[in-house]
C-alpha cells in the first residue's frame, strides 16, 4: 500500500524512444527527501545528471510533486522543477505554484522525469491513462501565453498546460517554464526542456492520493487558512513584494546601475505606492492560496502585469530605469518570451556598463533608457541586431568577434564577461553564473554569505539569510563568523519548505516551523515525524545539492561574490563595505558549522 | 525629545504618510505617541508600547530594534516597516 500523501512512483519518460515507465519510489526515500526540490535532487542524482551537459539528449529534468500538493493546506498548490542548470552547470530546482502541480500529481505520480529528446518541437500529454508525444510545430514562436491559450483550444480546458516562450526553443540559458502567469524562474529549467524539443507538458488525471488524517487536516488546514489573513502577511496581501523598493532604497542596499549604487534617484517614481495612485491595480494569487501576494498594475497600451520586488528592482534601479511604462513592458515581454527577469536585468545592466566603458560597442544600450531595455530584451530572443553587424559592431576590445549583441546576451552575464574578458568579469553581477537578486550583499553581509555559498548560485530563496541582516541578531554590515549558525538555518529551512512544499510567504504565520509542519506531515502521510527529524531532512537535502554540485565539478574557487563587490563600498554608506577576507572567515566557518571541512568538501 | 518617524510598506499604508514626528525618550513612548495620532497604525502595528510580531523599528538606517526601553536621541531618525523582506 502507498504512504499517504504520494502514489510512491513516478513517471520516467524517454522522448527519444517515446517510452513510459513507472519507477517506484521505496517509502524510506520519501520519508528522507520529502517531495519538491529534495526528492527531485534525489531522483537527479540516482540518474547521474550531474555529470551530463544539461542541454544534452541525456539530461534529465524532473517536474516533482509533494505530498501536501492537493491538500486543503493554503499555499502548498506547487511543483518543482529540477535539473541541472545551463546557466550554472550547477544544481537547479525553480518552483511555481499554480493549478499545473494539483493536475500533475493526479496523474498519478508524485514526479515526471523527461530525458531524451523529441524528434520535432511537440507537446507531451500525460493523463492517468495515456502518456502521448504530440508533434506541435505549429506553437513554434509563441509566447507563453500563446501556447497555453491553443494548447487549452486544442486539447480541452481540463488540462493543465505548463510551457515554454521563444527563449525556452532557443535555448536561451536563463529561459523560464511557465503556467498560469506564474513561472519556474531561475537557472533556466526553459532551455532545458527547449533542448528536448518540447514546447509544452499538458496533464491531467483522476487519481487522488490519500490522506492519513482527513479530518484533522481540513481542520488544520481550516486553522491555517484563518492565521494567514493575519498581520505577518499584510505586507504581502496589501501592498506586495514590490514594497521592499523604498525601504531597500533608504537603506542603501537597491542595487542600482549594476551594483555601482546602492540607492536610486527615481526609486519613488516606479515604487508600488507610486504605481498604485497612478494605475489600475488588481490582486491575484496562486491555486489554492489564501495571501494572494500578487499585484497587478495596468500597462498604458491595455493589459496587465504582475509585478514584485525582483522584477522591478531588476528591470527598473539595476538597468536605471525610473520609467514605470518600461518596467512594467520589460517585465511582460519577459513573461512572454519565457525570460528570468533577474538573469535578464542582469546580464542588460552588466551589457548597459560594458557599453558605457567601451568593452563592446553598443552606444545605443545606456543607463537609463528603458527603449533600449526593451530592445536588449527582444534581441535576447532574436540573436540577431541587423543594426550591428557580428565582427565589426560587437567586437571586443582585444578585436576578436564574439557575436552579436543579442547572442552576447544571451549567455547570461558570466559567459558574456568572459568572451569579453578585459577583467570584466569582476563586475558581472553574478554568482557561479546565476545573476544577484535584488539585496547589495555589502549592506547586507549575512546575505553575502548565502549568496556565496548557494548550490543554485546568488539565490534569496534558496537562503532566507536577509532575514537575519534585518533584524537585531547581528549588525548587517559587519556581520562576524559566530553568526554563521543563522544562515544555516534558514538554508535548512527553505530547503524543508521546498520540498512539502509550501510557500515561503506562510514562514511568518507559522509560530513554530518545525513544529507544525512535522504536523502537517503527519496528517497528510502518517508519519510520526518529529521536528528533530525534519530538521535533519533540510540539512540532507541541502547535502545532497552539495553532493551533486561536486560530482559536477564545483570548487571551493567558485564560492565567492563578484571582485567589486569585495572591493568597492557602496558610495552612499561608508560602513557597507565587505572584503574578500571578512567573506571567506564567514564561508569557513559556515563550511565547519555544516560539518564540510573548511574548503567545502564534503564525502560524495 | 524630538524624533523624526520614517513609515515603509505597511505603517506607511497605515500612517497614510511617508514620515512624521513624534516625541518621547523611548522607543515605547515613541511608538505610543504615533499611535495616538495614527490610531490605524496603532493598531495594525503595535501592541502598547511593543511592535507587534511582523514589524520592526530601525534607528538611524543602522541598527534593528525592538526593545521598547531602547532610548532615543534628539532629531534621531527612526523607521518602522514590515519585518520579512522576501522576494
Ligand atoms: S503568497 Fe503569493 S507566491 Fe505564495 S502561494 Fe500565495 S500568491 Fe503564490
Amino acid at each position: 500500500m502507498n504512504t499517504p500523501g504520494y502514489h510512491g512512483r513516478y513517471l520516467r519518460v524517454d522522448l527519444t524512444t517515446a517510452q513510459a515507465s513507472s519507477v517506484a519510489i521505496q517509502p524510506d526515500v520519501l520519508r528522507q527527501f520529502i517531495g519538491g526540490s529534495g526528492l527531485g535532487v534525489y531522483l537527479l542524482l540516482h540518474e547521474g545528471a550531474a555529470v551530463v551537459d544539461p542541454l544534452a539528449v541525456a539530461a534529465p529534468i524532473a517536474f516533482v510533486f509533494s505530498p501536501l500538493v492537493g491538500s486543503p493546506l493554503t499555499t502548498s498548490a506547487k511543483f518543482a522543477v529540477v535539473c541541472k542548470s545551463p546557466l550554472t552547470d550547477r544544481i537547479n530546482d525553480s518552483l511555481a505554484g499554480s493549478a499545473f502541480a494539483i493536475a500533475g500529481k493526479r496523474t498519478g505520480y508524485d514526479a515526471i522525469l523527461l530525458t531524451g529528446r523529441a524528434s520535432k518541437l511537440s507537446v507531451l500529454l500525460i493523463d492517468d491513462e495515456q502518456i502521448v508525444i504530440e508533434p506541435a510545430e505549429e506553437l513554434a514562436g509563441l509566447t507563453n501565453r500563446e501556447t497555453q491559450a491553443a494548447a487549452g483550444q486544442r486539447y480541452g480546458a481540463e488540462y493543465q498546460v505548463a510551457s515554454i516562450g521563444p527563449a525556452g526553443e532557443r535555448m536561451i540559458r536563463y529561459a523560464t517554464i511557465s503556467h498560469d502567469g506564474r513561472h519556474a524562474g531561475r537557472g533556466g529549467a526553459g532551455a532545458v526542456l527547449g533542448a528536448k524539443n518540447i514546447k509544452a507538458i499538458a496533464v491531467r488525471g483522476k487519481q487522488r492520493a490519500a490522506w492519513a488524517d482527513p479530518q484533522g487536516l481540513v481542520q488544520f488546514a481550516k486553522e491555517l487558512s484563518e492565521r494567514s489573513f493575519g498581520p505577518a502577511t499584510a505586507k504581502y496581501r496589501e501592498l506586495g513584494t514590490a514594497s521592499n523598493l523604498l525601504l531597500f532604497n533608504r537603506l542603501n542596499v537597491l542595487p542600482t546601475h549594476n551594483f555601482q549604487n546602492g540607492s536610486f534617484v527615481g526609486a519613488e517614481m516606479i515604487s508600488p505606492e507610486q504605481l498604485r495612485v497612478a494605475r489600475e491595480q488588481t490582486r491575484s494569487s496562486c491555486a489554492a492560496c489564501t495571501i494572494g501576494c500578487e499585484h497587478l498594475y495596468g500597462l498604458s497600451g491595455g493589459g496587465s502585469v504582475r509585478l514584485e520586488y525582483e522584477n522591478l528592482f531588476a528591470l527598473g534601479p539595476l538597468c536605471g530605469i525610473a520609467d514605470s511604462e518600461s518596467v512594467l513592458q520589460a517585465c511582460r515581454l519577459c513573461d512572454d518570451l519565457g525570460l528570468d527577469t533577474i538573469s535578464t536585468g542582469g546580464t542588460i545592466a552588466f551589457a548597459m556598463e560594458c557599453a558605457q566603458r567601451g568593452f563592446i560597442d553598443a552606444p545605443w544600450l545606456q543607463f537609463g533608457d528603458g527603449a533600449s531595455m526593451l530592445r536588449a530584451i527582444q534581441m535576447v530572443v532574436d540573436h540577431h541586431d541587423p543594426d550591428h553587424p557580428v565582427a565589426e559592431k560587437a567586437s571586443v576590445g582585444n578585436g576578436s568577434s564574439c557575436g552579436n549583441i543579442g547572442s552576447l546576451l544571451a549567455l547570461g552575464s558570466r559567459r558574456m564577461a568572459l568572451v569579453i574578458g578585459q577583467d570584466t568579469i569582476h563586475f558581472a553581477p553574478q554568482v557561479k553564473g546565476l545573476e544577484i537578486p535584488g539585496y547589495d550583499p555589502r549592506g547586507l553581509q549575512m546575505m553575502a554569505l548565502g549568496f556565496a555559498v548557494g548550490t543554485r548560485g546568488a539565490d534569496h530563496n534558496r537562503s532566507g539569510a536577509y532575514e537575519i541582516d534585518f533584524s537585531e541578531a547581528v549588525d548587517r554590515r559587519d556581520v562576524r563568523p559566530e553568526s554563521v549558525e543563522l544562515a544555516i538555518e534558514t538554508e535548512d529551512k527553505a530547503a524543508v519548505m521546498d520540498s512539502l512544499i509550501l510557500c515561503k510567504f506562510l514562514r511568518g504565520v507559522l509560530t513554530d516551523f518545525y513544529q507544525e509542519s512535522s504536523e502537517m506531515l503527519r496528517l497528510v502521510t502518517g508519519w510520526n515525524i518529529t521536528p528533530y527529524e525534519l530538521r535533519e531532512v533540510g540539512r540532507r537535502i541541502v547535502n545532497a545539492k552539495k553532493k551533486f554540485n561536486i560530482l559536477a565539478g564545483w570548487t571551493p574557487q567558485e564560492d565567492t561574490l563578484p571582485e567589486r563587490l569585495l572591493c568597492q563600498t557602496v558610495p552612499e554608506d561608508a560602513r557597507a563595505r565587505l572584503t574578500p577576507e571578512r567573506l571567506r572567515s564567514l564561508i569557513t566557518a559556515y563550511n565547519l558549522a555544516r560539518g564540510w571541512n573548511a574548503e567545502g568538501w564534503l564525502e560524495v | 525629545m524630538l524624533v523624526n518617524v520614517e513609515f515603509y510598506g505597511i505603517p506607511r499604508s497605515r500612517a497614510q504618510v511617508p514620515s512624521a514626528s513624534a516625541t518621547g525618550v523611548t522607543l515605547g513612548e515613541i511608538l505610543q505617541d504615533l499611535a495616538a495620532r495614527f490610531p490605524a497604525l496603532g493598531e495594525t502595528c503595535f501592541h502598547g508600547s511593543l511592535l507587534k510580531p511582523g514589524f520592526v523599528a530601525n534607528l538611524r538606517g543602522d541598527r534593528f530594534v525592538s526593545d521598547p526601553n531602547t532610548v532615543l536621541q534628539d532629531g534621531d531618525k527612526l523607521l518602522l516597516l514590515s519585518m520579512d523582506a522576501g522576494g
